[in-house]
């Protein structure tokens, strides 16, 4: 053979493995008795960042479920399972890197490979559509987390659950609060729609088409645009020639910074701007545009300043905390509640087998007490949708987000141009 | 209806992305030339120059634009570098060495990749604060921002600075002779691996500066390269594999057709206006627009 060959051979062995070694997939296997969740995340990709602030929500709760802490949360003041005679409960996760095709194959491996006996996931909605229906063919329940298209739960599926708000919850949440300007003597009259192209900005936007449509609020830009373009320049400009009363934002993180860093570019300031969560809940989009932030109100199932009415939103946050270095956010909060039903459903299944894990999560009444989220109480209706978590409207004041809508929780007025 | 100041304010953004784009090709267009090689790492050689920028502006506290020439002139060595250890031997392969060097390059931007995620972490960064950052020349309605100005003028001036290079030096003229007959030049002492060495070291240090400046506006990320990379390597198609000038003028084509397309069509569809364009180059000139005949 000759020379050559050889090194090549080795070569490309090295490079293989320093492209393994390169991506934390972070498979660890869990040991035998131990009761096995399978995550969902993109790890790598332009998401990435997503998936490793999702690592640490997810092992707060497992350590709230699998430690004792004197917490007013689901499973905190018990050691592990104490159904399933204290058994501990583990997560394994899977890169689906942003990709529906693989995420339905991640979603398979983990249900054949590590046995998960349950899913949870997906930060996209368009990975939860098919990483769902794997889920249903194997008899998986699947919890999604901080999915939020109003699509997902309308499939027909027996084992898809959703304990947080859908996108109609938060769009009209957006709306009632235009009502409640308008009855402060502020009419919203024109909005601009600017949304991303795959199912969680389309969906996102139908339905505030359809929520405009019926207040007679007229659309001035409506603007699908390419995630993750190099240049946002035209889409902006669209935007600026609207010149409508709000803009609507459904964008994920590096488009979000694109789109505000090109409208200080342009010279395009809307007076105000109302986001669909997403990128506009992450802190490195505020690190990114200063103080151009301000006054950005985006929807949210999660607010921190909820602390001062449930002293376990403060005791939870500095567990996050310890790990990831940040306060708990809309995503993180989220994906930490979720895991914390999935624990109690599979405590109450008493055999932790998938099917069992179903009914139990179909049969949860959870008071909203009990969770650290603003909402009502968890229990799911024959789609799988949760109907009693009411969603909160944030608006930056200064470094940080402050809870300005429903009054029930507001705990600031908010600032809204003519508005006294 | 749109305003003529819309139309004009459309096609300055296209025309200034677009220099951009040219830059990012350059050295892409200029390594295929000289030795018939895509480098899929390309965009990856741009990510390690945004977070090279990035690093040096937060540990010296200096403007993006000073430490540039450092991030250029770290570029160079990387892209020599890379072409000693990893692109000479992946030339040596006797069979199949096209798609040894594809999967090399392509292994290459995989590592790259992984270890800025390794290291770095998945978040987002942003240079915080620089001199042209946030600046914005508004000219009778037309909005030019100031870190894409000079990201074009940048562009404008490596280009001039090129075509002295490759007309008027000794190293513009090896470079040139070894791209017209890499296995004559030998005969005539001129060190062919020590021109592909430079060659990767200039392709990469294009690139570089492309991204030093970029990182003034853009947000870094290991996956950043990426979005620039296919266009990229579009750019190099259209201008004609290896033609550097031909990058020129198809990076500026691929920017106002980008930004004319995402107005004229729905804007999720825009980048099937720079692929027709594409398309149609492929169908009436298939050698690109700027591409020898060989």
């Amino acid at each position: 053979m000759p020379k050559t060959d050889r090194l090549n051979r080795r070569q490309a062995t090295a490079l293989l493995g320093g492209a393994v070694a390169g991506l934390p997939l972070g498979a660890a296997r869990a040991q035998a008795k131990d009761i096995v969740v399978g995550g969902l995340y993109p790890l790598s990709g332009a998401n990435a960042q997503i998936g490793v602030d999702a690592k640490y929500a997810y092992e707060t709760a497992l350590d709230i479920i699998n430690n004792k802490h004197e917490i007013d949360l689901p499973l905190a003041r018990t050691e592990g399972l104490p159904n399933l005679g204290g058994a501990k409960l583990q997560m394994v996760f899977a890169d689906h890197q942003s990709d529906p095709q693989k995420g339905r194959a991640e979603a398979e491996r983990l249900i054949t490979q590590d046995k998960v006996v349950a899913l949870i996931g997906t930060y996209q909605s368009a990975v939860a559509v098919t990483a769902s229906v794997a889920a249903e063919r194997y008899g998986i329940p699947f919890l999604g987390a901080d999915t939020s298209s109003p699509s997902l739960h309308r499939r027909g599926l027996k084992y898809f659950f959703r304990a947080a708000p859908h996108d109609e919850f938060f769009t009209q949440a957006m709306f009632d609060f235009f009502d409640g300007l308008e009855k402060r003597g502020v009419k919203i009259e024109s909005v601009a729609l600017f949304y991303e192209d795959t199912i969680f900005g389309t969906d996102s936007a139908n339905v505030q088409k359809k929520l405009a449509g019926a207040k007679g609020i007229k659309i001035l830009a409506d603007i699908k645009y390419r995630s993750n373009s190099p240049s946002l320049t035209s889409e902006v400009q669209q935007l600026k020639s609207a010149n409508a009363q709000v803009l609507m934002p459904s964008s994920y993180t590096t488009d979000a910074i694109l789109l505000m860093k090109t409208m200080a570019e342009l010279g395009y300031k809307p007076p105000a701007i109302v986001a669909q969560d997403a990128g506009f809940s992450e802190q490195a989009l505020f690190n990114a545009i200063g103080e151009q932030g301000e006054g950005v109100i985006t929807r949210s199932t999660f607010s921190l300043d909820l602390a001062a009415k449930k002293p376990s939103v403060g005791q939870v946050n500095e567990l996050f905390k310890a790990r990831s270095g940040k306060d708990l956010n809309d995503l993180t909060a989220r994906q930490l509640t979720a895991l914390l039903i999935m624990g109690d459903a599979i405590n109450r299944s008493k055999t932790a087998e998938p099917a069992a894990i179903r009914d139990a999560l179909a049969a949860t009444d959870m008071p909203g007490a009990q969770t650290i989220m603003p909402w009502r109480r968890v229990k799911f209706d024959e789609t799988g949708q949760n109907n009693d978590c009411t969603p909160v409207l944030l608006q930056r004041k200064g470094p940080k987000y402050v809870t300005v809508f429903p009054a029930e929780y507001a705990v600031a007025q908010v600032s809204w141009p003519g508005l006294k | 209806m749109m305003s003529a100041e819309t139309i004009v304010q459309i096609l300055v953004s296209g025309l200034l992305m677009g220099l951009l784009y040219a830059l990012i090709a350059a050295g892409l267009s200029l390594i295929f030339g000289l030795m018939d090689i895509v480098n899929f790492a390309h965009g990856e050689f741009m990510m390690m120059a945004m977070y090279a920028t990035f690093g040096l502006v937060v540990l010296f506290s200096l403007d993006p634009l000073l430490v540039s020439p450092l991030v250029v002139a770290l570029m160079f060595g990387v892209g020599a570098f890379c072409y000693r250890f990893i692109i000479s031997h992946a030339m040596r392969a006797k069979t199949n060495a096209g798609m040894v060097q594809v999967f090399a390059t392509f292994g290459l931007a995989i590592v790259i990749r992984g270890l800025a995620q390794f290291i770095f972490t998945p978040d987002y960064r942003s240079i915080p604060k620089s001199w042209l950052a946030g600046k914005t020349f508004d000219i009778g309605g037309i909005f030019m921002p100031a870190p894409q100005l000079a990201g074009a003028l940048v562009s404008i001036l490596a280009f001039v600075g090129l075509w002295l290079l490759m007309k008027k030096t000794d190293f513009g003229k090896a470079l040139e002779a070894t791209r017209e007959d890499a296995g004559a030049v030998g005969l005539v002492g001129i060190d062919r691996n020590r021109i592909f060495a430079l060659g990767w070291g200039l392709g990469a240090a294009l690139v570089g500066l492309a991204g030093s400046v970029l990182a003034i506006f853009y947000y870094i990320h290991p996956d950043v390269g990426g979005t620039f990379a296919l266009i990229a390597y579009v750019t190099v198609a259209l201008g004609g594999f290896g033609s550097v000038f031909g990058a020129l003028a198809a990076g500026v084509l691929v920017g106002l057709v980008e930004a004319v397309s995402a107005t004229a069509l729905p804007p999720s569809m825009k980048a099937v206006g720079i692929y027709a364009v594409y398309l149609l180059v492929v169908f009436l000139r298939p050698r690109g627009l700027f591409g020898h005949l060989s």
